[in-house]
């Protein structure tokens, strides 16, 4: 692909004798490095004081650039035709200077700047985050507290989105973590001799932990960064502006009727995720211990205390909350161009999944010392 | 290049029989138009007379329902990728330059895909281009996202001018823009025109460019697609063209010709 360009164009020449050049052929961005090469090797041996142009079919600017240097060092331009004088003329015009480059940092110094940067970002985000929570609640309790503030419609078609269209994937991956920790639970407590216990083991954990965190993670992946997706391009195309000069306030439109919407779905979800697990355990006692589902569901009540109902449920909405919370604090952010909205989207996602995390770690701190 | 010269010149873009449609509605009807070897042709019309799409299809990255285009005397899905580099160069109505490189990369990135030249060399021409669409070699170091909106209409015209094609195509190369703004790059299409023969299609609705730039301009109304200069669309019996061209800007920039074909 490349140098494709030399070999297609013509021949280029410079000869002559004493201090005199002639220049035959073309001079374009293709025989540009020939056209270095050779007057290298001309004034090699002598001093040369014209070239002549008579010879030349075609010149473009570069080959112009090349001639007009030549000028500056003192040799003379002769005999060029009118249209090549014309562009001579036009190129050694231009007030050129060599780009300016940029100065090399040692690496060092870079680590030590990015190590800076990303500890003052993270001042910066941590702020960020604590402030717009703050304004987010308050704004949700205004409208929570003062109906006429909140909109219903706009709260019903996120509820749709977030939840209802979400209900195959929930399942599904609610189902598939069923499957996994049963066939490592038999795995695990068959040389113990306990392997029925699996069926508690599965109840346990997906009522305790896996069906609200995978809940959370997937709704975080898919309508977190949904949310920032779709306040970035309006913040973008100044949709966000224009909600502003005529008075309304971003935060109570957009923002309010995401984090209720989230708030009332992920609940939801994660109970509709639990309940797909618990099937699939039953499914599983079947296939690896068969023990009838009856009897599975049976063995439920011993193992599992609507306590471990609770604490799972009781995540959700916290969940919910700073997952549609950041995810629209990272829409706002959004800075003009449609490479904003993609990393805003990713930063969003990222964070949102993280907080669930570390907020899950707390949590279960929390239950421990409160003995649930 | 004389007028005369260019009555005779080779047709460099030939578009005939074009065909557009988009479900049930006719962009273009059997259009067809010719450019000359060093015109400067303006394509005109009114929002959604097709423009833009002819000027896709004239570029090849549209495929028309029938008809065909023909550039330097090939079918323009029949060049290679390397042959379009050289000869034809587009200036975007956005721009389109590439927000991840700074406009000296933008503007060396033709040069790295389409010759060998040294690095040094790139360098070189690429400040030559800043220099020639009026810009400082700092701009050179600059992101996209980091210009105005004229600064970007210009550096988009030094990395269409890369390669220094044969044809160069703007869309709206004077929309957003403040008149002097404007007025720089319609002086600036005009340099190039004279001093590189370098052949111009324009597709804008800026009179004073059609006015003052402009060799010949076709005007799209309806479908079907008017030739001919200035005078002799003015004398044109169909009303919008009329009204177009007799309009009271259109007044301005007649004003604005007839000043520049004095100067001129």
């Amino acid at each position: 692909m490349t140098a494709r360009l030399s070999t297609l164009e013509p021949a280029f020449a410079l000869h002559g004798d004493g201090d005199r050049l002639s220049l035959d052929g073309t001079l374009t961005l293709g025989t540009l490095p020939q056209a270095r090469a050779s007057l290298q090797e001309g004034t090699a041996q002598r001093k040369v004081r014209t070239v002549d142009l008579r010879g030349l079919d075609r010149l473009d600017t570069p080959g112009a650039l090349f001639l007009c240097e030549l000028r500056k060092s003192g040799v003379k331009l002769a005999g060029a035709r009118s249209e090549h004088a014309a562009l001579l003329d036009l190129v050694c015009s231009l007030d050129l200077a060599p780009l300016p480059t940029q100065g090399q940092v040692p690496r060092w110094r870079d680590v030590v700047t990015r190590i800076g940067k990303a500890t003052d970002d993270f001042f910066h985000d941590t702020l960020d985050i604590v402030t717009f929570v703050g304004r987010a609640a308050s704004a949700t309790l205004h409208a929570l507290v003062r109906p006429r503030y909140l909109k219903l419609a706009a709260v019903s078609r996120q509820v749709a989105e977030t939840g209802v269209n979400a209900l195959p994937i929930v399942g599904l991956l609610a189902l598939m973590i069923s499957v996994v920790i049963g066939y490592q639970g038999v795995a695990q407590l068959r040389p113990y001799g306990g392997e029925e216990l699996t069926v508690n083991l599965v109840a346990v954990s997906v009522l305790r932990e896996m069906g609200v965190l995978i809940t959370a993670i997937m709704v975080a992946g898919r309508s977190g960064s949904a949310f920032t997706a779709e306040i970035g391009v309006m913040r973008a195309r100044q949709e966000i502006d224009a909600l502003e000069v005529m008075g309304m306030d971003p935060i109570e439109m957009l923002v309010v009727p995401r984090v209720i919407a989230l708030v009332i779905t992920l609940p939801l979800l994660t109970f509709y995720a639990d309940m797909m697990g618990l099937i699939a355990g039953a499914g599983m006692a079947q296939v690896l211990l068969h023990v009838s589902p009856l009897q599975a569901f049976d063995r439920l009540r011993l193992a599992v205390d609507v306590s471990d109902a609770f604490v799972g449920l009781i995540k959700a909405p916290v969940f919910a909350f700073f997952i549609a919370v950041i995810g629209c604090m990272h829409g706002l952010k959004v800075k003009g161009s449609a490479e904003s909205v993609g990393r805003e989207t990713t930063r969003a996602v990222v964070k949102s999944i993280f907080l669930v995390i570390v907020l899950d770690a707390l949590f279960s701190i929390l239950f421990d010392r409160l003995g649930l | 290049m004389s007028a005369h010269a260019r009555l005779h010149a080779p047709t460099i873009v030939s578009a005939r029989d074009l065909v557009n449609r988009f479900g049930r509605q006719t962009v273009h009807d059997r259009i067809s138009l010719d450019v000359r070897e060093g015109e400067i042709m303006g394509i005109a019309g009114g929002s959604g007379s097709g423009k833009s799409v002819l000027l896709k299809t004239l570029l090849g990255l549209h495929r028309p329902d029938s008809g065909k285009v023909e550039l330097d005397g090939k079918p323009v899905d029949a060049i290679s990728p390397d042959e379009k580099a050289e000869l034809i160069g587009v200036l975007f109505q956005q721009g389109a330059l590439f927000s991840s490189l700074s406009v000296a990369q933008n503007i060396m990135l033709p040069l790295e895909q389409h010759t060998s030249l040294p690095a040094e060399e790139q360098r070189r021409i690429a400040s030559m281009k800043l220099a020639l669409a009026g810009l400082s070699t700092e701009t050179g170091n600059k992101f996209p996202a980091e210009l105005s909106g004229g600064m970007v209409k210009r550096a988009a015209f030094a990395r269409a001018l890369a390669l220094d094609p044969r044809i160069l195509f703007l869309d709206e190369p004077t929309s957003d823009l403040d008149p002097l703004t404007a007025a720089g790059i319609d002086a600036l299409v005009k340099e190039l025109n004279r001093s590189l023969g370098i052949t111009v299609v324009i597709v804008t609705h800026d009179l004073a460019t059609l006015f003052t730039v402009c060799s010949r301009i076709a005007v799209l109304v309806d479908g079907k697609v008017s030739v001919g200069t200035i005078e002799e669309l003015r004398r044109s019996k169909d009303p919008w063209i009329h009204e177009f061209l007799h309009g009271p800007r259109a007044q301005g920039a007649m004003a604005a010709r007839r000043r520049s074909n004095g100067n001129g």
